[in-house]
């Protein structure tokens, strides 16, 4: 999680990019995770990352109620989207990720030994997760989904499977496969974590759209 | 007829408005008790605002009212017309480039500008593709913004928005 350092415009391209399809950081109210944001990015983001700009004039508009917006301040690395890297090691305004923090402060002032030990702790902790967490199985599978026949709205049915939202799971990309007779399957990947979601539950929850799915078949089934 | 229905419980207002409609267009009509009836879409919204009191929805400012006139009257006359494919497009295009820089049709509040562009829009956001929806990107936010205000879908289907762009590079 995170934005990485957002006065940086790495950081800031990766906040221009996750609210472009988001009105706010979290839900669909602005609260506290806006103003903890806003507060960090400090001034209005360049014109051409117009989607952070928009949100940031927004949030500026709400300033006189901050505090009374809802929810509570986290640490920065606690927002934004979930595949980036929390990579606001060097920076004195950065907060870190809980499990390595060893010493919990909000200061921005490190003594030299604590800021070593943590940027040790931090090389370490991104090499781990480069490697995908061993601790986390994962399994990437092939789906096949099969319509009842070659009317079937496809981009629905795409719409249906993907609308399916679990713990430990992400969809991947999709394409269609015709089988004969003008009918297509769709052939959608998907990433699992082992321990959480199954095969069989996401047959359950695809073949419950019966409008317009007939049957899922696994094609492939892959560790990671 | 129905879109003022749901409007109505939008705004909290208990529903006791007779509602007619008039003409081959089937432009609605409200039976007031003292007077004339009202007719037109936003004139109806407009006096339905007034009489939940919530008058900040028709904008704060001189400028703001405009905005929210506007693209009131947008709706009827852009929206709702008998539109080709071709037009919708349009409309989505355009309302794509409005709602770049801003949260809500008319900036930084919510409005019945919004609500009813939402309405007027409601069958067009369900039947888009997942790729239409990441090119009018702006608009997928903004309408999957609005649907989760309170009050407003009801028992509107929940147009589905999915987290992960696949189509994107390219804004």
């Amino acid at each position: 999680m995170g934005f990485g350092d957002l006065k940086s415009a790495a950081g800031l391209r990766v906040l221009n990019d996750f609210l472009a399809d988001k009105s706010y950081i979290e839900g669909y109210v602005p609260s506290q995770a806006d103003i903890a944001v806003f507060e960090a990015v400090g001034a209005p983001p360049p014109a051409e990352l117009f989607h952070a700009l928009r949100w940031y004039n927004h949030i500026k508009s709400y300033e006189k109620q901050k505090a009374s917006l809802p929810g509570v301040k986290k640490a920065l690395g606690k927002y934004g989207p979930a595949d980036v890297e929390d990579t606001t090691g060097a920076a004195t305004d950065s907060k870190d990720d809980d499990d390595i923090d060893l010493f919990g402060s909000d200061d921005e002032e490190e003594s030299e030994e604590a800021k070593k030990l943590r940027e040790e702790r931090l090389a370490q902790y991104e090499s781990k997760k480069s490697k995908k967490p061993a601790v986390v199985a994962k399994s990437s599978i092939l789906l096949d989904v099969k319509p009842w026949d070659d009317e079937t709205d496809m981009a629905k049915l795409e719409e249906c499977v993907r609308s399916i939202q679990a713990d430990g799971l992400v969809w991947g990309s999709s394409k269609l496969v015709p089988v004969g007779y003008g009918i297509k399957k769709l052939q959608i990947q998907c990433v699992v974590e082992d321990d959480k979601v199954g095969t069989d539950m996401l047959e359950e929850r695809i073949t419950a759209f019966e409008d317009y799915v007939q049957s899922m078949d696994v094609a492939a089934f892959n560790k990671i | 007829g129905e879109e003022l229905a749901l409007l109505e419980k939008a705004l909290g207002l208990q529903s006791g408005n007779k509602y007619g409609a008039h003409g081959e267009r089937q432009i609605p009509v409200l039976q007031t008790n003292n007077g004339p009836g009202l007719t037109g879409l936003v004139t109806i919204a407009s006096y339905l605002v007034k009489q939940a009191k919530k008058e900040q929805l028709l904008g704060s400012s001189a400028e703001e009212k405009a905005v929210v006139h506007q693209w009131l009257e947008y709706r009827v006359t852009q929206v709702d017309r008998h539109s080709s494919r071709e037009d919708t497009k349009t409309v989505l295009k355009d309302l794509n480039i409005h709602l770049e820089d801003k949260v809500y049709l008319a900036g930084n509040s919510f409005t019945l500008a919004d609500i009813l562009m939402y309405y007027g829009l409601h069958h067009v956001m369900v039947d888009l593709t997942v790729q239409e929806k990441e090119t009018y990107l702006n608009v997928s936010r903004w309408f999957n913004h609005i649907q989760h205000y309170p009050g407003v879908r009801q028992h509107l289907t929940n147009v589905v928005f999915i987290k992960n762009r696949l189509y994107t590079n390219a804004h």
